[in-house]
Formats: C-alpha cells, structure tokens, sequence
C-alpha cells in the first residue's frame, strides 16, 4: 500500500512544519513497489479531482517512473476516459510496500514496514 | 406508492428505522411510514410501508440487515373474517398467478401454531382457486400468511389458549428474502482470518456501513480502524477505505502479511483498502479537508482498551529536543521507539471526533459513531452539538441489563461553510469544554464501569 493517493492527501505534521513547505513528502530508499489492478470508478475519481495537488502527483510518479499524466491538470471536457483511466492507474494502482518518506523542510523521516508507514511524530515534534 | 410488507429480524429494534430511512436515501427512493404511532413501532416484527415500486421492495430486502422477509402486502386485519372479506374486494390480485406454481407459508411470530391450524387456514384461501401446481421445493411465488402476536416477557410458557389471541394477521405475496442478512453469517468474527478482542461484531459493522451510506464511488474513513471491522463492510458495499489507528499492531497484527489486508483479501475487498496508516488522530498529517463521504468508527471507550494520544500525562513536561543515543542517532529514529501516550477522556475524544468529522467530511457527509453511555446518566445533549453537525439517528444497544448500553450516533454534515481542522485542545490549556456548564454522562465512563455502575453517587477512582 501507500498509494499517490494517500501521499497526496498527506503533509508532515512535526511541530513548526506548515504547509505549503512540508508538502509532498519525498519518498526514499523505496526498496519495494507493487503494481496491483484496483476497481476504476470515474464519479470516485472526478470527485478526488479537485483536493488533489496536481504537480506534486506528476512530479511524484515521475520520481516512481510513471509520467503518464499531463502537466497541467486538465479541465472541464479534457478529463475524458483516458484521462480518468491514466489518473486511477497513478493513484490508485502505484504501492509503495517499504521504504521511506521524508519531509521536505524538517527531514523527518516516516518508515513504510509492510505498505503500512508510520507517522505518529516523536515526542519533541508533538505541537503544544 | 403500495404498502409492502416487512419483517424483520427480532433484534437491534432501535436500528430499525435508522437504517430503512438510510437504505431508501442510498437508492434514492420514497418511503412512508404508517401514520398511527403504534404501527411504526419498531420493537414490533411486523412494518406496513409504502413504496412507489416493487424493486424498491426489493432494495430494501437486499441492503437492509435487520430484514427477514419483504411481500406485497395483500391484506391484514385484526380477524380471519377482516382479512378473507379485504382479500375478496381485490380479487384480481390474485387472477394474475392463476396458473404459477407455488406454494404457502403459514406461520406466526411470537407463538407457535399448531400443524391442524395451519392447514385449516391454508384451506380457508380456497376461494382464489388457484389452479397452479403447488411446488414446495421450486415454486415461482409464495404467498405467506403471518400472524402476529404480542411479546411474551422472557420464562412464559406459551398456552395452547394463546393461539389465535393475535394482534394483527397479514397475507401477501413474498418477494424476497433479506439477502443482506445473510451477510452477517459470511462477515462472521469467528471465521475471520484476522480480528483482536474488541472488534466489533459482524452485524453492527454491517449496520454501521449501511448508516453511512456505503456505495461505490465513496470515500469512507476510520480514524480508530483497530482491526478494521468496518473498513470490510464498507468496502463490501463498493467505498473505498481508510483507515488509522494510533496502535500499528492492531493494523498489522503478527504476521507477514498485516492483518487487515489478510481479512480484506478473504472478503475480496483488498483493492478497496485504500491505506491504513499509523497516526494520532489528534496529531495527524492530512493536508486538507472535506476529503470523505463518510467517517465511520467505534472509539475505543476503554473498557477493554483505553483510548491513548501522544503526549506526556498531566503535569509532565515534553521533550524539547530530539533524544540522542550514545551512537549519535536520535531515539526516535530507532525502529523500537515508541512515543509517549497519554490517556484520551471519552468526553474529549468524542467532541474532537464530532469536529474533526466537520473538517473531514464533504457537505452532506455522515459520521457514524458509537458513543458508550451509562443508562441513567445518558442525557439528550450528551452527544456534542456543533454547528452544521446534525444528529440523524440515535440508536441504543443496551448491554448489563440496561445498565449501561452504546448509542449508535449517525451524523450529518449540513453545511458548506469551510471549517479549520480542530486544534485537539492543544495552544490552549485549561480550555474548558465548549458546554461549560454540562458535563456529558459518559464522561469517565471507564472509571465508572469498573466501579459498577454505583447509582446514586460518586464511582470510586
């Protein structure tokens, strides 16, 4: 697991890390990734669209060798079925079973064991 | 709109309702409850409801969990003579399966009938001269014929001078049995290949996903998922899931392959997982809000688990700088490290829940929750009230001979307006509760539980 979904959707929550600077996190020393078919809903995906950070998600699975989708989100009548299919491929299909990510401002790192990460914070990054 | 039949199973009766109103807003359809008081009452095994079509029939017999049996109603009255003289005024009711094989259910709830009376009372239908052949094992239609009796309190022997004292008799002809009920044997704990102590049981899960409207297309999260009891019946119904705990064993469990996923996979739901992550909900990553269509949870209210958040207990002071080993690593990268927890008070815990879920949620969305409560104390407004959070159902399961119980809370976000994500009681201390003047009846529910309950006075600590 950890799907370009769940990155997308999460930032670092150490103490003194604010978005936009703790976002995305960077994965590293990924000594694991899977690809595994996953039920395509387009309403599921249309409805994602709009919380989703687009660059981050390109730039993300370009780091992972995926640069199926266009730069810039397309809109309107661009998110055809082949748009909505390349997207659930990249969000939903992608895991990501060991490694690492890191945030991009303090470093903190998150270990994935077994596709699940870990993210609770160490007792000095707890916010007060 | 027709009236149709329903029966349901003789449990949960205070989830009846809830969950019909629920089942008819997932498919988008009408139902109306009868009018006098006394024939919607849910402890009853019988419901009259209009429908506008029998697929909605149908529907309901396929999603709702607490159904038996679903029929077009044909009749019912209070007396044989009431319902054979209601059958005659339709006779074309029943001229349309003249010819279909099929066969009759006679039977009670409540009481047994003795095998004489129901054959006289099959009998008694002559006059629709059915000509169809009857078919016990493969029939195209059955038509049931179900008398209703009272409620006899729990040690009566039943008397054979009972029989015939009914409160209702109904005819129809069944359309179909609740297949969803069916469910609750396949999602069975006993049989699940990965579960832990305070799971919660099959049904309620299933009723829990039903309250949150669980259907492809939705997003649905657990932020207490545990061992992810109602991640599976979620993604049963097509959402897909997601879940946290603040405890990565109970995700994982032992094995290799984590515990959650081992379920998700006998259940054929593991593509709908979307991720489980280790976090504190009150310390958590997400980046935005309004992501879920559904949050649905059972917080653990500590009685056999108590509820944990980062931080150091009361008084204690937090580490300021990372701690350094003798190798020059910090602690905390440490594959062994554990952060400090400290207790989570179910008061604050479920007023976090209720405005975390306000954050979380899309406008329309539903928070579904369990919300342990000692049954004297339990007071209407001890379920938090927030703006644009709105109680949609509120159904208890009493546990202890009714002593205490757990009220099944099913909310709903009515606004649009964009909210902060909560602040979990942090930057201000000593904030008191929004509500300064109540203090909820479940607040030090587990202190209470183990002092028993003490009516009438203070539990001991």
């Amino acid at each position: 697991m950890v799907k370009l979904i769940t990155h997308n959707l999460l930032c670092c929550h150490a103490r003194g890390c604010n978005y936009p600077e703790n976002f995305p996190l960077v994965f590293r020393d990924v000594t694991q990734l899977e690809v595994r078919e996953a039920d395509f809903n387009a309403e599921f995906l249309q409805k994602m669209m709009p919380r989703l950070e687009w660059t981050a998600l390109v730039n993300t699975a370009k780091q992972l060798g995926d640069t199926s989708l266009p730069e810039e989100m397309p809109q309107g009548d661009a998110v055809d079925e082949g748009i909505l299919k390349k997207l659930h491929h990249v969000l939903m299909e992608i895991h990501i079973e060991e490694g690492a990510m890191h945030c991009p401002k303090c470093d903190h790192k998150y270990p994935i064991l077994q596709g699940i990460p870990n993210m609770l914070l160490a007792e000095h990054e707890i916010g007060r | 709109m027709a009236p149709y039949l329903l029966r349901f199973a003789q449990c949960h009766s205070e989830f009846r309702l809830p969950e019909l109103n629920s089942v008819a807003k997932l498919y988008g359809f009408r139902i109306t409850l009868p009018e006098p008081e006394e024939d919607r009452d849910p402890t009853r095994a019988f419901m009259i409801v209009d429908l506008d079509s029998e697929e909605h029939a149908r529907l309901l017999a396929r999603r709702c969990i607490l159904i038996k049996t679903v029929s077009e109603l044909w009749a019912s009255a209070t007396s044989y003579d009431e319902l054979h003289a209601c059958m005659k005024a339709n006779p074309e009711r029943w001229a349309a399966y003249n010819l279909t094989k099929h066969k009759y259910i006679v039977g009670a709830t409540g009481h047994t009938m003795p095998d004489a009376r129901i054959l006289e009372t099959i009998e008694s239908f002559d006059y629709m001269d059915l000509k169809g052949e009857i078919n016990l094992k493969k029939p195209d239609e059955v038509f049931v014929c179900m008398e209703e009796y009272a409620e006899k309190p729990p040690g009566v022997m039943l008397k054979a001078f009972d029989d015939e004292n009914f409160i209702r008799v109904y005819f129809g002809r069944q359309l179909e049995h609740g297949t969803a009920r069916s469910l609750i044997v396949e999602f069975d704990i006993k049989k699940r290949k990965y579960f832990g102590n305070t799971t919660m049981d099959a049904e309620i899960s299933l009723l829990m996903a039903n309250q949150a409207l669980a259907e492809p297309g939705t997003f649905i999260y657990d932020p207490f998922a545990g061992t992810g009891s109602m991640l599976y019946t979620s993604a049963y119904f097509g959402a897909q899931v997601f879940g946290s705990d603040i405890d990565g064993r109970q995700l994982r469990g032992k094995d290799k392959v984590p515990g959650i996923l081992r379920s998700a996979a006998q259940y054929g739901v593991m593509n709908r997982i979307t991720d489980c992550i280790v976090f504190d909900v009150t310390c958590n990553p997400w980046r935005c809000g309004e992501l879920f269509d559904a949050i649905i949870t059972d917080p653990p209210y500590g009685v056999r688990a108590g509820a944990k958040r980062l931080g150091r207990k009361e008084g204690l002071p937090m580490r300021e700088e990372a701690k350094m080993m003798e190798d020059g690593t910090p602690s905390h990268e440490s594959p062994d490290y554990r952060p400090p927890k400290r207790p989570y008070e179910l008061a604050e815990l479920v007023l976090d829940l209720v405005i975390m879920s306000r954050y979380m949620l899309r406008p329309g969305g539903r928070l579904v929750f369990f919300l342990p409560t000692i049954t004297d104390d339990y007071q209407e407004v001890d379920v938090p009230q927030i703006e644009g959070m709105e109680v949609i159902a509120n159904s208890l399961q009493t546990f202890g001979h009714g002593v205490w119980g757990r009220r099944l809370i099913t909310m709903e976000k009515t606004t649009s307006e964009k909210f902060p994500m909560p602040t979990f009681g942090r930057h201000v201390s000593d904030e008191p509760m929004p509500d300064g003047q109540h203090t909820p009846g479940h607040q030090g529910f587990r202190e209470k539980y183990f002092a028993g309950f003490r009516r009438n006075g203070t539990p001991q600590e």
